[in-house]
């Protein structure tokens, strides 16, 4: 009972964020100066009635606090405009596009996560070994190398010296590999899952490793230990819980992060994602994409901080809850 | 012969190191039979009861092995079935690390360099690490210090007790659940099956020690090894907990292994009291002994600065607690002396060279000191 208020109160305080979040964006995008006059300085000789029948087309001609009002209750039905270069409803832009980024990157989340539990484990469990040392060079190199660096790096090798891979796009253009869409589809995603994968394993397996450690010293581990519970379980049941915690709440930044990254790593790959969507629209000035994937991106944001609190709650029941 | 278990450090060459050997066969003759028939004494001779557990010259040492710390130098002592032997001595006298030898629970990179032992006549170091995880919990089981931090925080005490029941016995989920609810309304925990279903943070400090206690007790092990259960407790909470373990004591009939810094507590608890300095064992006796005649100076020093009741400390009465001179030794370099000798009124040159070896001075009564013994002071001049 408890825990439904909290999580309705959760929600509601979600919901008040993205209303403070879209006067942000609203404002900020509109501080820029008027779309129109932006776009038609670099297409000189258009008549003053036609910029003038454009901004009626746009409804650029009536106050900024009316558009805003107009602009959230068309969010409030998911109605997110028309983009200016594509000339295609923003709404399904972003999710035919963001299908594509989510493709990628919550493979290599859960990929990371995965390893980074195991490798970071282990290394805990050896520490000041020659295991553990192996594994914090390898993690701490991973995590300065930059994720474009690694990128090329890839590619480099597999696509250029190997050619066992493709390097670019997320389909082939001519002809799918072994004439099926899905195959084909996930040979394109090895090279940018495997890059983001092990940006993120890197710094996983550090906090895991480091959280391990301190766990492990704890008197509850000796006192399971002391009572005879099989080492395996000591660790993977006992200790992984408490260690784990930390973790998620990464996991929560990691989303967000991963929204930062997109640009950079879509762009190495040419990875038809919401990150190349928005660097181009940046580019080119489409208003109502730079406008939507920013509500976008920080919906997804609060959702999974949101989330991360609800899962702390049902996790540890010394977070109370009035 | 059991009958002088006790003194086997002496007698026993297999376990002895060489130079205490070399020390022992020079300069001290063997127990003569009667202070033997005198050791062994009260554990009826003849009788094949051996101690429940034995460790014999326990040594344990921290790295570098060239020339390693050695945090516990020849510890021995015995306890019998049904007995408590209270190990008293200051933080850092390896109380604790002696403890967990004898779970082989020690924490890395301490090793136990040497000595044996020995429990329900079965060499714990000839075990195998899946042998010794069998006995944990079973057979001997330990209560922690800090009850607020040896329970799992995220799991419920039923969830807690119910997985070592689980791990070691095969019982029907329901039949464990019974067992674990009637092992915590024996603790004193009031309404045990509300109990289980909440997470320690929702329990006193008192409550999780005889949860704690509950764990120790849920497989009826003949051995509970106790690491200072009351010092982080309340005084009231402390007598609570104390009572509790006398009244567990006779119920269980268990031995026990109770350490702890506090004379006090040690009176009230412990048939047999082993005083520990820097590593070593000063005395061993009888609980009622080592309070009407402490043989060892330290033993002696540390009654003196225990505070009493009839005695007031004021500026009229002119009395002031007595402390001992000197500050707690450095683990790091220890000879293989006596480690008391830089703090000791009495201590003569040879007492920071030669090893303080066992010396019988009475019935179960015995004491690792030069100065002590008939011929004692004249064998080493």
């Amino acid at each position: 009972m408890r825990l439904t208020i909290y999580i309705v109160r959760r929600l509601l305080f979600a919901f008040l964020l993205m209303v403070g979040v879209s006067l942000i964006i609203f404002f900020l995008v509109n501080a820029v100066g008027d779309p129109i006059e932006l776009m038609m300085a670099e297409t000189p000789g258009v008549s003053a009635e036609t910029i003038e029948r454009m901004k009626v087309h746009y409804g650029l001609d009536q106050d900024p606090l009316t558009r805003y009002f107009i602009w959230l209750g068309k969010l409030l039905s998911l109605d997110f405009g028309t983009s200016i270069i594509y000339n295609q409803p923003v709404g399904s832009l972003i999710a035919t596009w963001g299908w594509q980024t989510f493709k990628i990157q919550v493979p290599a989340i859960l990929i990371a996560l995965a390893i980074a539990i195991f490798v970071g484990t282990t290394a805990a469990r050896r520490q000041h070994s020659r295991t553990d040392f192996a594994v914090m060079s390898g993690a701490l190199l991973g995590q300065s190398l930059p994720a474009f660096f690694l990128g090329i790096l890839l590619i480099l090798i597999f696509s250029y010296t190997f050619d066992v891979l493709p390097s670019y796009g997320a389909y082939s253009t001519r002809g799918y590999l072994w004439g099926s869409v899905v195959a084909d589809g996930l040979w394109h995603m090895v090279l940018p899952v495997a890059m983001l994968a092990f940006f993120n394993t890197a710094t996983l397996t550090l906090l895991m490793r480091s959280n391990m450690v301190d766990v492990l010293k704890l008197d509850f581990i000796a006192a399971a230990r002391a009572s005879g519970i099989p080492e395996r379980r000591v660790v993977y049941r006992h200790a992984l819980r408490v260690a784990v915690i930390p973790v998620l709440t990464y996991l929560g930044l990691l989303v967000g992060l991963m929204l930062g990254t997109a640009p950079v790593t879509e762009t190495v790959f040419t990875w038809p994602g919401l990150g190349y969507l928005y660097v181009t629209a940046i580019h080119q000035l489409d208003y109502p994409i730079i406008m939507g994937a920013s509500m976008v991106i920080a919906a997804m944001l609060i959702a999974a901080t949101t989330l991360t609190d609800i899962a702390y709650v049902l996790i540890d029941p010394r977070i109370r809850l009035e | 012969m059991h009958q002088a278990n006790i003194s086997r450090p002496i007698t026993d060459p297999l376990t002895t190191s060489p130079s205490s050997i070399a020390s022992a066969g020079l300069s001290r003759a063997p127990l003569s039979t009667g202070e033997r028939a005198q050791v062994g004494g009260l554990v009826s001779a003849g009788e094949a009861t051996e101690p429940l557990v034995h460790v014999d010259n326990l040594r344990i040492h921290f790295p570098p092995r060239r020339a390693p710390i050695r945090v516990v130098e020849g510890v021995s002592y015995s306890v019998a079935r049904g007995e408590t032997l209270g190990i008293v001595g200051e933080s850092g006298s390896g109380k604790t690390l002696s403890s967990l030898a004898i779970l082989r629970l020690l924490p890395r990179p301490a090793q136990i360099a040497g000595g044996r032992i020995v429990f329900e006549g079965e060499d714990l170091a000839a075990k195998s690490d899946e042998e010794m995880r069998r006995l944990r919990g079973k057979r001997i089981a330990m209560v922690f210090q800090n009850p607020g931090f040896s329970l799992h925080p995220l799991m419920t005490i039923g969830a807690q007790l119910s997985e070592i029941l689980a791990v070691h016995e095969r019982l029907a989920r329901k039949d464990a659940d019974a067992r674990v609810e009637e092992l915590l309304r024996l603790v004193g925990i009031s309404d045990p099956g509300a109990r289980i279903r909440q997470y320690p943070h929702e329990l006193s400090g008192g409550m999780k020690q005889r949860v704690c206690i509950a764990r120790a007790l849920l497989c009826n092990p003949s051995l509970v090894l106790a690491d200072e259960p009351t010092t982080s407790l309340d005084v009231t909470i402390q007598a609570q907990i104390l009572e509790l373990f006398e009244e567990l004591k006779a119920r269980f009939r268990m031995s026990m292994i109770f350490v702890t810094h506090d004379m006090g507590v040690v009176a009230r608890i412990a048939d047999r009291i082993a005083v520990m300095y820097a590593g070593q064992i000063c005395e061993t006796a009888d609980a009622s002994t080592i309070f009407s005649d402490p043989q060892h100076p330290y033993t002696r020093a540390l009654l003196g600065s225990t505070p009493r009741v009839d005695q007031r400390s004021t500026r009229a009465s002119g009395f002031r607690l007595p402390t001992i001179g000197g500050s707690g030794p450095t683990i790091m370099q220890q000879g293989d002396g006596c480690r008391f000798a830089t703090r000791c009124p009495e201590a003569g040159p040879e007492c920071a060279r030669l090893a303080p070896l066992p010396l019988a001075v009475g019935p179960r009564h015995i004491v690792h000191c030069l100065k002590r013994g008939s011929a004692g002071e004249a064998n080493h001049a």
